[in-house]
């Protein structure tokens, strides 16, 4: 857990105090986007980008961008024609049709392929060469204008086209298009820099339909018709610097709302649903205003812009100027339940909108800072808007969340730091994935990313103050709106990048406080504590005996060194101690305030000040002690298991005014069923002023006692006579008042209640008869008629009580289940959810709630036995034209369907969705759901686990799911679940065992293996575009010299090295007879600013400069030298040298004999095959999807 | 005069009706009336001195007659509408004759000339007779403000309503039971016709009908139905906000509503552009507050580019 040799590691930080060092030869200052056709019915974008570029060193003869998926056409340098190079080698991460399928090997080799081309590192997938004519120009440092004409076809990712297929124009239709994507995605739709520290200022124009509206980043400055009047343009301005990575476009017929409070502020949505729309947004500039003042800075934009669009990405997306929501955030004021969930939203874009769009980061280990300010921000927004008990509930939730995930996945780590490069040194070898780079992290650690960070920011408040905090911020803020201001001096322009240093630094300065302790626990290091705590009172000494074990140990713990709070209540008051937590210390003496003896008339001091009496005989009689806290302030990320007697629990649920204190003991609780327990919890459920979520839990808690206390239980079923005189009529008791859903509070609880209810069991474990008959009648007598909002979430949750009452049934074995043999109580409830379910397809409830849970019923009913189990049903609504939340729960439910009945059929279904599903969110949401709840998992025998699905899963993440980061890493997490981090068991053995003697295995070598290997290859396509690159470069530049940019990290990963030599070709210098100037000198330079450039040690391993020699020196194609150096020198375990022989050559066959033969007799086939190869993969340019083709390399005029 | 209307009605159905054998006592009538009028143009030809004649031409003079006789009918009748009258008067009929270019002076001296031949009347045929519905009760009289000649008041069991009296059930608990029950009633109807009308879906393979499910059935714009509330919401909205929310709308509709004029207003302003690309700019200084710019008129494209063809 604890990296070792953090210290140097730290020594070793490259951007320092010194600031921000671009890892590029050149500094971005200015970029057009101009997207003038935009076809939603063949879902194509063809636009052109002018990149405005100062070089930085006087040799510069490549400049690498990103882009993706784009088609490029045609680059021209200052008007001159300059050549380029693609080279995507995320395309497909493992080239070969390897027999290997471990997820260990996967893992690297993607990690190693996003570095190669990570922007951050200053790579990219598109090389331009600077044409010759320019040398002259770039020596002197004069600027260059990069213009790259491009098109996208069918995007899968980046962009995502919204078309419904109805009747009429695509304005009438819906029809919109917006962009998309998981951290810097922005190369998914446009060449630029995409990378958050690279900044620059934006023109921004889109030509779209005239009935359309294009929304995108800065200003508006007009809007222009075309000639034909058919269509206009939009023009934007940024002139706040700002990184490619928070560009993005929303198009669509627009209804437009300027915001009555903030006229510079424009809302968009959807035709028809403006009346929503209002309402909806009608808050924001109360979050607006609360931002502003505590960061005492004005909105940096001159203006913000909101979307609501259709089959959103994620629910926010905060970018440069404006954010797009998902529509299903909009919501009229009929909903209660999706109001505070909407605002949440909002209020978490907008601060996004300063710590994340504003302020950009330096690099991906100082994502933290980004993420932490502006979820602390927004904690504190929460804090004003929701009250303090919705605060402290909320941190204790994220707590919560945050440690189990650390406790089972093994640690979240907010800034990771790669001194050396060292694969042994990765701070993250327990996860399956890398965390180097944001693309190659699973969804949920990035979400556990995101919560941690603002909890370890709550921290650091905890530490310096509200006060500093909020001034660090400030000054974070001011430093960057002076630099944008600077129009023309770029290089202030990294003032506006935060790094982990300079926020460290500047809190130093605002507080004067030494936080650097707190940073190493939390922040450079992962894990979080588990504390085990238990207690005696010594009577004699009149001390509390306080013991406090730590399990640091287990995977995701970490040993807790420094101050601990601890409260006790006494009965004379409560009492705050801090504990200093110490290596060998467990111990800790707490005298005592009150004597035990105790004034029966006195009332009791509580923390707040508040005096209360309290009945106090349930309590030892020898002890003043009510109860005990341990760090009641939430200051440590930990987990504590605290034991104190059950009397305890109970004056602390009752009198403890802190909600986080009240949600402890409800859990505590649970482990003592007795009559106590249950007054308490029914007192606190009937106590108006007490926090409506204790309350809830309170509910489920209380049902958990009854349950195990069912044999000694008396009276009606728990919490019925309660409900009965809270929201019942008086005069006649069965029949529930109609409804009135004015406050909130009881809103809440009279939901919960039934839910809770239907959790009872009597002695037979079924759900009593009365319960169910009291649910029936709920749903019966429910009356909305003069209620002012809607009760579609009451009803769905009285729908999730009835599916609650269903216990499995009682069956003889295997029996068919039909309608003959049902249970009445079921069938009283199959009949509800039928009418209920049918309702909704002639009135639909609000976001279809109703048929949500309904459609969990029915999944209920079927696991229990009562129905047969069957999936039809839920395909049918998880198929694409329903509501996304109804699929999503149809699609549970197959997923359920999957894993309990081992169905292969089902399980092929999901996977063809995951892969052809329109819409990403879903597609994402599967995979998550088959991760969570697995067919199978690695330990276990499973039919449903077999050849073809690893093949199947494999390809998947190998190349199926390139367009998409989020999917891919979704696919690895899936893999992982399933097969475990090496092999999967059920892959046969013994070829794998030839393997590993290269003579051996072509000898034994199982012959339909090869012909599959080959058809294979050519199917799945080894990255069409590498080969068709060959063609054109390899003649004019046979021979290349600069190894200088291998990244050390990679070396030893075979992708990486080729995705370097495929780099190599696109030099322009050729050999010997160059004409510009030696490649000697050449190659003599670059190395000098090298380091700076790719984070590389100076340092090179002999072999690679040998191979530059031999290279040179024999005139040996670089493509020769990445395939056989690999094998050759090195030091590769003997399973990855298999996968790297074969990596290039596209014959199984063919590299068995690599190795026996000579090399220059080997060079020689390998040169034909791959002519041969190329030829191929030039038919097959339109098939494959990948952007650029051989022959616009060749010939870029061609294809003008 | 009574029956110019009677005669008019009977010449054209009769001119269809003529070559079918009928048995039916209206047509019967038709046909005698065919037969004098046939006599009448007979005894005509007679007394102009003709001996015999075709039966087509007699045929024809019959057709003529009679399209004479209907049109000095229909006139007539036309007239004495006119005047808000229902009956024709004699003047009506003269009016009608001078319309037609009859000279009517000589009316009385060709009534009176000597060889006019006498017809005898038709022999009158029994009236269809309208079957007589059961009259039940005494059919009540005019009031004095409607004239009589309007239609006679229906029978009184057709209008007249009996109130019966009931004791109105004000037991709470009895009428929530009913109303639950009866909209509990309505709605299991409902769904099971639109279940039986439509596609459904099962739980039990062996059984369709005990609990049909319809058929799920996807949407092209699925966030629609999702969003906006059923109209059954809406009316239930309106009917809440009128009671309660009055001071709400006043605080926000006034902003509110200002926008929502623009953004219908940019939309005109497209079409009212391409005529007079000034015209905007004068609205807008008088009465847009706002200036936003998704609110400008879009511009017109700059005349510069001389080739708009090439150019997209």
């Amino acid at each position: 857990m604890t990296p070792t040799g953090l210290e140097p590691a730290r020594m070793n930080r490259k951007k320092g105090d010194k600031g921000f060092e671009s890892p590029r030869p050149y500094k971005l200052t200015h970029q057009v986007v101009c997207i003038n056709n935009i076809n939603f019915q063949r879902k194509s974008v063809v636009g052109f980008v002018e990149l405005t570029v100062f070089p930085t060193v006087a040799n510069l003869n490549r400049i690498k961008l990103s882009s993706k998926q784009c088609r490029i056409y045609r680059v021209r340098i200052n008007d001159l024609e300059a050549a380029f190079i693609y080279n995507d080698p995320t395309l497909e991460v493992c080239h070969n049709e390897s027999k290997q399928r471990n997820l260990n090997y996967f893992s690297n080799a993607y990690a190693a392929a996003v570095s190669a081309v990570d922007p951050d590192a200053g790579n990219g997938e598109l090389c331009i060469k600077v044409p010759s004519e320019l040398w002259k120009h770039v020596d002197e440092l004069k600027v260059l204008k990069i213009h790259i004409n491009f098109s996208l076809d069918q995007p899968k990712g980046g962009l995502h086209f919204v078309v419904p297929s109805v009747e009429g124009s695509m304005a009438e239709r819906g029809a919109h298009v917006f962009s998309c994507g998981y951290q810097n995605s922005t190369r998914f739709w446009f060449p630029c820099v995409d990378s958050y520290s690279e900044l620059c200022t934006w023109k921004l124009e889109f030509t779209v339909d005239a009935a359309m509206v294009a929304v995108s980043n800065g200003d508006l400055v007009e809007t222009v018709y075309t000639h034909d009047m058919r269509k206009k343009t939009f023009h934007y301005m940024l002139t706040i610097p700002t990184a490619a990575s928070n560009i993005s476009l929303a198009i669509g017929p627009f209804e437009i709302l300027v915001d009555p409070y903030m006229h510079e502020v424009t809302h968009f949505c959807l035709p028809q649903l403006l009346p929503l729309l209002k309402h909806t947004t009608s808050y924001l500039h109360e979050v607006f205003e609360f931002y502003e003042e505590i960061l005492t800075c004005r909105y940096p934009y001159s203006c913000f812009k909101t979307v609501f669009i259709d089959e959103a990405y994620v629910e926010v997306a905060a970018y440069a100027s404006m954010s797009i929501f998902s529509t299903n955030l909009l919501h009229s004021a009929m909903i209660i339940d999706e109001t505070p969930l909407t605002r949440r939203c909002l209020a978490q874009s907008l601060a996004q909108q300063f710590f994340g769009c504003f302020i950009s980061r330096m690099s991906w280990s100082d994502e933290w800072v980004l993420k932490g300010i502006s979820g602390y921000i927004y904690g504190l927004w929460m804090k004003k808007t929701f009250g303090v008990n919705e605060y402290r509930h909320w941190i204790k939730e994220e707590l919560d969340k945050i440690v189990a995930y650390e406790l089972k996945t093994g640690g979240v780590l907010l800034h990771p730091i790669f001194g050396g490069g060292k694969e042994k040194d990765n701070p993250a070898s327990h996860l399956h994935f890398s965390i180097k780079h944001p693309h190659t992290l699973s969804w949920e650690y990035y979400t556990m990313f995101q919560c941690k960070a603002h909890l370890v920011m709550r921290l650091i408040e905890n530490r310096i103050s509200m006060e500093f905090m909020l001034q660090v911020f400030n000054k974070l803020l001011s430093l960057a709106s002076t630099a944008s201001s600077q129009k023309f001096q770029s290089h202030m322009w990294s003032q506006m990048l935060v790094s982990t240093s300079g926020f460290l630094k500047s809190i130093s300065n605002v507080s004067g406080k030494d936080i650097q302790p707190l940073i190493k626990q939390w922040v450079d290091q992962s894990g979080v504590v588990k504390f085990y705590g238990s207690f005696a009172f010594n009577r004699k000494r009149n001390v509390l005996e306080l013991e406090i074990k730590q399990d640091y140990t287990s995977p995701g713990t970490q040993k807790y060194v420094g101050p601990l709070k601890v409260t006790v209540q006494e009965l004379d008051g409560s009492f705050n101690h801090t504990l200093q937590i110490e290596e060998n210390s467990l111990k800790h003496d707490i005298p005592c305030h009150s004597k035990s003896r105790r004034n029966k008339k006195k009332k009791i001091p509580l923390m707040n000040g508040e005096e209360v009496d309290m009945d106090l005989s349930a309590m030892d009689a020898d002890s003043p002690l009510l109860w005990i806290r341990i760090d009641p302030d939430m200051s440590v990320l930990r987990k504590v298991e605290f034991e104190q007697a059950d009397f305890m629990w109970q004056y602390q649920l009752r009198y403890e005014r802190d909600v986080v204190a009240q949600q402890e003991s409800i859990l505590a609780l649970e482990k003592f069923p007795t009559p106590a327990s249950r007054l308490a919890l029914t007192d606190i459920l009937e106590q108006e002023q007490c926090f409506y979520r204790v309350r809830m839990s309170a509910c489920f808690c209380l049902a958990k006692i009854a349950n195990s206390m069912v044999s000694t239980w008396t009276g009606p079923p728990a919490m019925k006579s309660l409900f009965t005189r809270m929201f019942c009529c008086k005069t006649c008791p069965n029949i529930v008042k109609t409804n009135n859903f004015m406050s909130f509070q009881s809103y809440f609880l009279q939901k919960t209640m039934p839910v809770a209810m239907a959790l009872l069991r009597d002695v037979h474990n079924l759900c009593p008869k009365e319960v169910l008959t009291f649910i029936l009648d709920l749903i019966k007598y429910n009356d909305n008629r003069k209620n002012k909002f809607s009760d579609n979430y009451y009803r769905a949750e009285m729908i999730d009580a009835l599916a609650n009452s269903v216990t499995p049934a009682v069956s003889v074995n295997n029996e068919v289940r039909t309608l003959d043999n049902l249970n009445p109580d079921v069938r009283l409830i199959l009949e509800e959810i039928t009418r209920f379910l049918n309702m909704e397809k002639l009135l639909p409830s609000y976001r279809h709630t109703i048929t949500v849970s309904c459609l969990r019923a029915i999944r209920v009913l079927q696991k229990n036995g009562h129905v047969p189990s069957d999936p039809a049903l839920f395909k049918s609504y998880a198929e694409y034209g329903h509501f996304v939340d109804i699929r999503i729960a149809a699609l549970e439910a197959v997923v359920d369907y999957t894993k309990v009945d081992r169905s292969y059929e089902e399980l092929q279904w999901l996977l063809n969705m995951i892969q052809n599903d329109p819409v990403p969110y879903v597609r994402h949401k599967i995979l998550n759901m088959l991760t969570k709840n697995p067919p199978f998992t690695k330990n276990m025998e499973s039919p449903l686990c077999n050849e073809a699905l690893v093949d199947q899963l494999w390809k998947l993440m190998n190349s199926g799911t390139s367009h998409d980061w989020r999917l891919r890493c979704g696919a690895v997490d899936l893999y992982f679940t399933l097969f475990g981090l090496s092999r999967p068991s059920c892959l046969p053995l013994p070829e794998l065992g030839l393997v590993l003697n290269l003579k051996e295995k072509k000898a034994v070598l199982n012959p339909t293996i090869i012909p599959e290997a080959i058809a294979g290859n050519q199917e799945t396509a080894i990255n069409p575009s590498s080969h068709a690159q060959l063609v054109g470069f390899q003649n004019p530049f046979s021979s290349s010299q600069d190894e200088e940019e291998i990244d050390m990290d990679t070396v030893h990963d075979s992708q990486a090295f080729i995705s370097h030599h495929l780099n190599m070709l696109e030099r322009p210098s050729t050999p010997g007879l160059s004409k510009y100037r030696p490649a000697s000198s050449r190659s003599a330079l670059i190395p000098q600013h090298s380091p700076g450039c790719d984070g590389t040690p100076a340092t090179k391993p002999p072999w690679s400069m040998e191979l530059a020699r031999k290279g040179t020196g024999k005139e040996q194609s670089p493509l020769e030298m990445s395939i056989l150096h690999p094998v050759a020198t090195t030091p590769l375990s003997v399973f990855s040298k298999e996968s790297t022989s074969s990596k290039h050559s596209d014959h199984h066959h063919h590299h068995h004999h690599e190795h026996k033969k000579k090399k220059k007799k080997h060079k020689h086939k390998h040169k034909h095959k791959h002519k041969h190869d190329s030829k191929e993969k030039d038919k097959e340019a339109f098939t494959f999807s990948s952007p650029a083709s051989g022959r616009s390399i060749r010939s870029p005029s061609l294809s003008d | 005069m009574a029956d110019t209307t009677a005669t008019a009605g009977a010449g054209s159905s009769g001119t269809r009706s003529g070559g079918k054998q009928s048995t039916n006592p209206a047509d019967n009538y038709h046909l005698a009336r065919r037969r004098t009028l046939q006599v009448v143009v007979s005894s005509l030809l007679t007394e102009a001195g003709f001996e015999s004649a075709e039966k087509a031409s007699v045929e024809t003079l019959t057709e003529m007659l009679q399209s004479y006789i209907s049109e000095i009918g229909r006139s007539a009748k036309s007239y004495c509408e006119h005047t808000a009258r229902t009956q024709p008067t004699l003047s009506d009929i003269v009016v009608t004759l001078v319309e037609m270019g009859f000279n009517v002076d000589t009316l009385p001296a060709y009534a009176k000339r000597s060889q006019r031949m006498v017809i005898t009347a038709p022999p009158v045929t029994n009236q269809p007779v309208t079957p007589k519905a059961l009259i039940a009760g005494q059919n009540r009289p005019h009031p004095p403000h409607i004239p009589s000649h309007f239609p006679e008041f229906p029978d009184p069991h057709t209008y007249i309503k009996t109130p019966t009296y009931r004791e109105p059930v004000s037991d709470y608990q009895v009428l929530r039971e009913k109303a639950a029950s009866q909209r509990r009633d309505v709605e299991r109807a409902l769904t099971r016709f639109m279940a039986k009308t439509g596609e459904t879906q099962s739980l039990f393979k062996d059984d369709v009908s005990t609990f049909p499910l319809i058929a799920a059935r996807p949407f092209t714009i699925p966030y629609l139905t999702a969003l906006l509330p059923s109209e059954l919401e809406m009316q239930q909205m309106e009917e809440t906000d009128s009671s309660e929310q009055d001071e709400q709308t006043d605080t926000e509709n006034l902003p509110l509503h200002i926008s929502t004029d623009d953004s219908g207003a940019e939309k005109e302003n497209t079409s009212v552009l391409q005529q007079n690309p000034s015209l905007p700019g004068s609205r807008n200084g008088e009465e847009n507050i706002i200036d936003n710019p998704y609110l400008r008129p879009v511009k017109k494209p700059k005349i510069r580019r001389k080739k708009p063809d090439t150019f997209w």
